[in-house]
């Protein structure tokens, strides 16, 4: 029994028809076949486009890098895709969703294909574009909640830096890829000096708003890529990515005269506030990130011993100190 | 489930059809780039599941992060592609490319995903002309970036007992641009790819 | 006379694709290498008129070869049969002393060509 083939006509109209955006161009970048579905998004009828360059008919089109990689089909022979995690979309088309999440335009995964004759060169490249807003949408809708939920449980809740639990995190993971790539990173602790006093005097909700305000105004005279935290009480910690001690204490010293200038002001009150710090340095031998936190801890209560309201680096011989220049 | 290993005649005429096919992909390479690609020799093995972590280490001998793009290809032969990228030498990639020499993160991603599926693409692809067959593929995807090796590849998340680990390294001329390709596959793509080889050499 | 011609390549495979690519009714004497230094060796005891080289094998690669060739007065007429196909490649072993350059897959129509072009034949 011979087998029906699909005649024509019924391959057209299922290209024409299907839910995919495809395209046909040739060498010179004209376009040789643009169905419905391109055509209903665009807003351009076949009439209009096909015959014509691409570039042209779309002058909006990222012409360099798009020429390129349909060029590279034509010379390699070989598929070559898009996704839309890398490029949201190749045509910029509206979708018709009523919750976009914040997604402005239809979201496309694309397929470059090469069309060939009978002696193996590709004489068209078509080009098939999937709608994956659904996906992206819903994507990003569950990156976003993941996001709030992770930055949620990395943060102290009473002063809104960073806690003790994402530092400890942070810590191991650089310390990790300081034994790999010998990256330099220092660790500052510090300590608000007499804050039982505040407490004791003054009650709890002005201990708080201590706190809050000590967080705030240190995270202020640091760099974006030092991180602050909240490391248990009314000790703090700043870990500062790729910085030896000298600089380390440089920092220190800054934050030091941040507070020690300018009372906090609770209500009516203004309470004199002062820190105590301690700077330590990652250096080879030291076996675990524990260790660091160990020193500059060593290093903080020194500056503690030796009077406060100062900062003390820690070496391996003797700790020393300088005291808060005013 | 075990499985036969290859017989000599069976891996010789593998090693030398990778070959050519590499050969192809170097050149696919070149000509998207225009620089001389540097290429080694083809390794092959086949690995237990539990194995496949350390002959990786062996065949790919530096133990900087990697990103890893991944690709599956199915009709008459399956399996997957992994390229795994190192961390250095992708600017030189996307100067080379035409990008901007200022990347960002998807525009890196993009650069990558690009290279990947030339390589795999004209490998795999030339791997199927020489048998005669025709393949597809699935889109390139992005496995795992700047990571080290053994969260790309995790024994207990691959989905075979053993597989045919294929080894081409890919390097630019005047570069420290390297990636290293990886064919894996599956029982029944291996038994697939022993009776595609055994036809090809009754036709010799 | 026959004329003596070495086959270098490591996978002996290819080896036999490349003899059974030969022109028939060539009269040759064959040697086969399976690396670089073989090939050197079959070249210094007279065994490589002509020699099909393969670029990329172990312990010695083509490349290699074509500098020692250089070194020692290349007296023998070097076919490169190469996998990498790469315009640059081809440039390169030109530039090192290589008089032709075969693509992979080899076909008996692609060496006789080249035998004929030059003469050999």
């Amino acid at each position: 029994m011979e087998r029906p083939v699909p005649s024509p006509e019924l391959l057209d109209f299922i290209v024409d028809r299907v839910s995919v955006g495809v395209l046909v161009v040739d060498r010179d970048m004209n376009v040789v076949l643009w169905n419905r579905f391109m055509e209903t998004n665009s807003g351009r009828s076949a009439a209009e486009v096909v015959g014509q360059n691409l570039f042209k008919s779309f002058p909006e089109l990222p012409a360099t890098w798009l020429e390129r990689k349909i060029t590279n089909v034509f010379v390699i022979k070989n598929f070559s895709f898009t996704s839309w995690e890398q490029r949201p979309y190749l045509f910029h088309f509206r979708h018709n969703r009523p919750v976009t999440g914040g997604i402005d335009a239809m979201n496309q995964n694309c397929t470059f294909l090469p069309v060939k004759d009978a002696n193996d060169e590709v004489v068209y490249v078509c080009i098939t574009l999937f709608d994956v807003t659904d996906t992206s949408i819903s994507q990003s809708m569950l990156r976003n909640a993941l996001r709030s939920l992770a930055d949620a449980s990395n943060r102290d809740g009473l002063t809104g830096v960073y806690n003790r639990r994402y530092l400890e995190h942070l810590l191991s993971q650089e310390f990790s890829r300081a034994q790999r790539y010998g990256n330099m990173i220092s660790l500052i602790m510090l300590d608000i000096d007499h804050f039982k006093n505040v407490n004791d005097t003054h009650g709890h909700l002005a201990g708080d708003d201590v706190l809050r305000n000590t967080a705030r105004r240190l995270r202020g005279c640091l760099r974006d890529i030092d991180t602050f935290a909240r490391y248990g009480g009314e000790e703090f910690a700043v870990v500062l990515p790729e910085t030896p001690w000298e600089g380390a204490l440089i920092v220190a010293e800054r934050l030091c005269q941040a507070m020690g200038s300018h009372p906090v002001t609770f209500g009516e009150l203004a309470l004199p506030v002062t820190i105590s710090l301690g700077v330590s340095q990652l250096v080879p031998g030291i076996p675990r990130y524990e260790e660091l936190i160990r020193r500059a801890d060593t290093a903080l209560y020194q500056s503690k011993f030796s009077g406060r309201n100062r900062v003390t680096v820690y070496h391996e011989e003797n700790t020393s100190s300088s005291e808060a220049s005013e | 489930m075990s499985i036969a290993p290859l017989t000599s005649d069976q891996t010789d005429a593998l090693q030398e059809i990778v070959n050519i096919a590499m050969g192809q992909a170097g050149d696919s390479l070149a000509r998207t780039l225009d620089v001389f690609v540097e290429l080694s020799v083809p390794r092959i093995r086949l690995v237990h599941v539990s194995e496949i972590i350390k002959t990786v280490y062996g065949m790919v001998d530096d133990r900087e992060v990697v990103t890893a793009v991944r690709q599956s290809f199915y009709d008459n032969l399956n399996g997957e592609a992994i390229v795994l990228f190192g961390s250095s030498g992708c600017l030189d990639l996307a100067v080379l490319m035409g990008y901007a020499s200022e990347l960002s993160t998807s525009g890196e991603q993009e650069l990558l995903l690009d290279v990947g599926n030339v390589l795999i693409g004209a490998c795999i692809g030339g791997i199927g002309a020489q048998f005669g067959v025709d393949l597809s593929f699935s889109p390139p995807s992005i496995m795992a970036e700047r990571v080290v090796l053994e969260t790309v590849l995790v024994p207990e998340k691959l989905p075979w007992e053993y597989s045919l680990l294929v080894e081409v390294n890919f390097g630019l001329e005047n570069s420290d641009f390297k990636s290293h390709l990886l064919i894996l596959m599956a029982e029944d793509g291996i038994e697939s790819l022993r009776q595609s080889l055994e036809r090809f050499m009754a036709a010799l | 006379m026959s004329t003596p011609i070495t086959i270098v390549d490591d996978s002996s495979l290819s080896r036999k694709l490349m003899i059974k690519s030969l022109p028939p009714g060539w009269d040759v004497e064959i040697t086969q290498a399976a690396n670089g230094v073989e090939a050197l060796e079959a070249y210094r005891t007279g065994k490589a008129d002509v020699m099909f080289l393969d670029l990329t094998m172990p312990v010695m690669d083509g490349y290699a070869v074509l500098e020692n060739l250089k070194r020692e007065g290349m007296n023998s007429f070097v076919i490169v049969v190469s996998a990498d196909i790469q315009p640059k490649a081809q440039e390169r072993v030109q530039s090192l002393g290589a008089m032709a350059f075969i693509k992979k897959p080899v076909s008996t129509e692609q060496v006789t060509k080249i035998l004929k072009d030059y003469g050999i034949l």
